[in-house]
């Protein structure tokens, strides 16, 4: 099993090296260059910038080498120096902004991530052991509903909701006031006060795959043979549902679990961005559009790593839950 | 309040600009400060008020009343580079436009002498200004300022253009007396208006020398590396710029500023960013009370605009008109005025076009190159649009047509330009088509160019400003009723801004500059080819710009003319000289037609708290302008 891992990793180091040419490929290729970018913007504001100034700034940042050259120096400060380079766009280290964003980032994903896994399990349940009764259908009509409301829709409806009807301010995950202050109960229920809008626009979308999800693989698992022998040996149903199918219909959580670390990072970028949330997505998304090419880089990298390591990790969760898996 | 009619163009010499607002007339009161500044001073952590103001502050005339202290000022910016911080905190300059936007105005200085060839420039500094650290503000900081930010060559490689003259930055000297000396090696005519700007900040920001020595490698050879490390800059070169340079100045909460507030929560980005009373502004209202009235002030920073119009109308924002002032936000923002608690004021657009179609007279394909540049296929294509239709269907009926032409009652406004080839006649149409020497057809009816291809090109327009689309999708179909294939294409604007910078474009449709005379002079780029935003012939503009730069092209005989008479703009020592010799330059720009316009940019409305006052009825809205930074935030006031 050590060994196991271990060739795992190793694996890992060309996939990464391949990856992070690719995603520098990538942002290179849109036509021109950051400080276009920066003069498009300036000029959509009826801004304009010095020519002599933008000619500067070119030789500055060394947009006037070629891509390799580029690159060499992004990638090599991050594998000998641990230094991902300088953001264009905020002139700030790029690892500064991202791990300054990463904690609300990760508070509203597990947050939500909670809420979905707990309305989703017992919904599922539910719904595959009372199959087409009223309460599987209301919840599959639920369901179908929230997956089918575009997420960015339902966040300006609640966001005018809570302002209308609850004088909530607008956007973000704290009010004005509480902004800036340092970390008190206050400013913890303030936060939980404005979680609720993201948790439900984030979650109902999923809530209602991994509904379905659960509902088809458990009432694949309710009719083998194994259940039935083990309610004859006189097991209590709900003991006997927990312990042997719902344990089994969980296999298709546990592999996508790979995808749940990405997802942390980058999540809900358009969401994120109606409700005007201090997380990641917006700042990747903005990075792109300025082509503020080492931010958008190495965010991508560090998903990409993510993936990687969530892969590896679902791996052996699967090994763990499944004992068909660990001797295969 | 004020009645807009103020705002005709009464321009007045530059040079007129001096003692404008010297004496006090309150002075035998003494000065009057903030309850929570007299708290300090009584506590004896604040010296008096009479100690942190100059002997001789500038006095503002409140525009209704004399206000009173207190409140918080709540707006919204977007992420990212935005200027908003900078309008509404930052516009603290030497020199500053008047609200009319008719002049340029002391503002930090006391006053300013030019001489007669506009090489140099004698500021008088008002002695007694402090920083808002306490530290005194004197002629040294600006002689710092250009010795070793503007002509340090690491710091600054190449200064920007209006602080050059004869291909040399220009030398700050002391001439004691609080006399400083700007001077050029060649005439700069319009560097105070220049300086009244957005540009104008960059030379306080890099003054404050007691503050910023320390992070200059030259005045702290050993401390320096530990403090790039601390910061996690890359060298001290780009350390100094995030301490001077935007947006980068306003994350470091530690600049003295000359500013009305003083920021304490830094613009990281994210959030908010708050700015609290300057102990030490160096201005007072005509009661002698020291401003700005207003306690705090908070931007709140959002990433979608739709959630800054729901805070406007839900009451969150208490003065603002960008981002909110769009066409189709107007109605919601006017309906819930009652519930949200606010006024309106008109942000007059200082751009002349709603939207101006480009087409590329320097395109790299000679069949269309030949009829873009043919004028009667400009003319034709121009009588081939429903304006009016456009404004009732696109602008509510709040536009008017109009050309790319200055606005009307500025001292550039030429009726002719204004008006020319607005008329919607489609057979007038043709037979300027069948001029233009494109009368065959092909099979549906559309005209073929010299190379016997159908003439078919694509308009650009940003994906971001979907009026534009549309309007772009209705002149699409008058263009077709006369034969001609046009294809408007939205796009991300960096990927427009790629084109033009290679010369790749078709043509480009987008709001037109130009409305104001001080934004015709400083930003020409409609009115010739000035640089690669001039779409209409992206090769000159190049040209203009450096002509050896590989997409340059050498210009018609006419676009010359208009690039001398603009490097004689630049010169002009008044702006008198400069307008009579921009007015030369339009007429050839009026007699090119280079630009089809569509329509006026109608008024945009912007909010302002029914309790708030001192807040114009109408206000010029544009970068240059700085709005709101000129109708004087720092008079803004509550009703208790």
């Amino acid at each position: 099993m050590v060994g196991y891992i271990i060739r795992r990793l190793l694996y890992m180091i060309p996939m990464m090296a391949v990856i992070s040419m690719v995603t520098f490929i990538i942002i290179q290729l849109p036509p021109g260059d950051f400080l276009t970018a920066m003069t498009a913007r300036l000029a959509s504001q009826s801004e304009s910038i010095d020519p002599g100034v933008l000619a500067g700034l070119r030789e500055r940042y060394g947009l006037d080498q070629p891509w390799v050259v580029q690159y060499w120096k992004w990638i090599s400060g991050i594998v000998l120096r641990g230094d991902f380079g300088q953001s264009f766009d905020w002139n700030k280290p790029v690892s500064e902004l991202i791990w300054g964003r990463l904690n609300l980032t990760m508070v509203v994903s597990v947050t939500t991530l909670i809420f979905v896994w707990a309305v989703a399990f017992p919904i599922g349940i539910y719904s595959a052991v009372r199959q087409y009764s009223v309460g599987d259908y209301f919840a599959t009509f639920l369901g179908f509903l929230g997956l089918a409301i575009p997420n960015f829709l339902l966040a300006l409806v609640l966001m005018f909701v809570s302002a209308q009807y609850f004088g909530q301010s607008v956007g973000g995950l704290f009010s004005p006031d509480y902004i800036n202050a340092a970390w008190s109960w206050g400013k913890f229920a303030d936060l939980m006060s404005h979680m609720w809008i993201p948790i439900i626009v984030l979650g109902t979308g999923s809530t209602a795959a991994l509904i379905r999800i659960m509902r088809a693989n458990l009432l694949d698992e309710l009719n083998k043979p194994y259940v039935d022998m083990a309610r004859a040996r006189g097991l209590g149903e709900i003991r006997l549902l927990l312990k042997y199918p719902v344990r089994v219909a969980l296999n298709p959580f546990i592999s996508t679990v790979g995808w749940v670390l990405p997802h942390l990072v980058s999540g809900a970028v358009v969401v994120s961005i109606v409700l005007s949330l201090p997380t990641t997505g917006p700042l990747l998304l903005s990075a792109l559009f300025a082509q503020d090419m080492y931010l958008a880089g190495s965010f991508i990298l560090l998903m990409s790593m993510l993936t990687l390591i969530g892969t590896l990790i679902s791996d052996l969760l699967l090994a763990w839950l499944d004992p068909r898996i660990r001797n295969g | 309040m004020q009645n807009f009619g103020v705002l005709r163009r009464q321009v007045v010499s530059a040079v007129a600009i001096a003692m404008l607002a010297s004496t006090w007339a309150g002075a035998a009161f003494g000065f009057q400060e903030a309850p929570q500044l007299k708290a300090l001073v009584d506590a004896g952590s604040l010296p008096p008020v009479e100690e942190r103001l100059p002997t001789n502050p500038l006095v503002l005339t409140p525009l209704e009343s004399v206000g009173s202290y207190g409140g918080t000022w709540r707006t919204a910016t977007f992420g990212g580079g935005d200027s908003e911080i900078e309008r509404t905190i930052g516009y603290s300059r030497l020199v500053r436009w008047n609200f009319e936007w008719t002049e340029v105005i002391p503002d930090i200085a006391e006053s300013v002498e030019v001489n007669a060839d506009a090489t140099e420039y004698v500021f008088t500094l008002r002695a007694g200004t402090r920083w808002s650290d306490g530290e005194p503000f004197t002629a040294d900081d600006l002689v710092f300022w250009n010795e070793n930010v503007l002509r340090n060559t690491e710091i600054t490689p190449s200064p920007p253009a209006w602080l050059m003259a004869g291909g040399e930055p220009v030398k700050v000297e002391d001439l004691g007396d609080n006399k400083v000396a700007f001077k050029f090696a060649a005439p700069n005519g319009l560097f105070l208006m220049n300086m009244a700007t957005v540009r104008g900040a960059d030379i306080l920001a890099g003054a404050p020398a007691h503050y910023l020595r320390q992070f200059h490698k030259e005045f702290n050879p050993d401390g320096i590396e530990a403090l790039v490390k601390a910061a996690g800059a890359t060298d001290w070169v780009q350390l100094f710029n995030n301490k001077v340079g935007f947006p980068g100045r306003w994350r470091d909460l530690g600049r003295p500023t000359l500013d009305p507030w003083v920021m304490s929560s830094p613009y990281s980005g994210t959030t908010q960013v708050v700015g609290e009373r300057n102990p030490y502004y160096p201005k007072v209202d005509t009661e002698g009370n020291q401003l700005p009235y207003i306690d705090r002030i908070t931007i709140d920073v959002m990433e979608d605009t739709q959630a800054i119009i729901l805070k406007a109308i839900s009451g969150d924002i208490d003065m603002q008109n960008r981002f909110i002032e769009t066409t189709d936000a107007r109605p919601v923002i006017v309906q819930n005025r009652e519930k949200g608690g606010y006024d309106l004021f008109i942000a007059r657009p200082a751009w002349s076009n709603a939207l101006l179609i480009t087409l590329n007279q320097t395109h790299k394909n000679p069949a269309l190159r030949a009829v873009f540049s043919n004028k009667d296929f400009r003319i034709g294509l121009s009588h081939a649009i429903n304006r009016e239709e456009l404004n009732q269907l696109i602008y509510a009926g709040q536009a008017k047509p109009y050309q790319a032409a200055p606005r009307e009652g500025t001292a550039l406004y030429d009726e002719q330009m204004a008006t020319q080839y607005l008329e919607y006649n489609v057979d007038l149409a043709n037979e300027y088509l069948d001029k233009a020497g494109i009368a065959e057809r092909d099979a549906e009816g559309f005209r073929l160019g010299s190379d016997g291809k159908r003439i078919t090109f694509a308009i650009d327009a940003l994906t971001g400003s979907p009026i534009q689309v549309d309007a772009l999708e209705m002149i699409q179909r008058y263009w077709r009723a006369v034969g001609i294939d046009m294809q408007p294409r939205p796009a991300e604007r960096s990927l427009i801004f790629a084109r033009l910078q290679t010369n790749d474009n078709d043509g480009l449709g987008w709001v037109g500059g130009g409305g104001y005379d001080f934004l015709g002079l400083l930003d020409p780029k409609w009115y010739f080819p000035h640089e690669q935003e001039s779409s209409f012939a992206t090769a000159w503009g190049l040209y203009y710009q450096n002509p050896n730069d590989p997409n340059a092209e050498e210009p018609s005989p006419a676009a010359k003319k208009q690039m001398d008479l603009y490097r004689q703009v630049q010169e002009a020592p008044t702006v008198e000289a400069a307008l009579a010799l921009m007015k030369e330059l339009l007429a050839i720009t009026r007699d090119e037609f280079y630009i089809i316009g569509t329509n006026l940019e109608p008024d945009r409305v912007g909010i302002v708290k029914t309790n708030m006052h001192n807040v114009p009825d109408v206000i010029p809205s544009t970068s240059f302008y700085m709005m709101p930074g000129p109708a004087k935030p720092e008079t803004f006031y509550y009703a208790q």
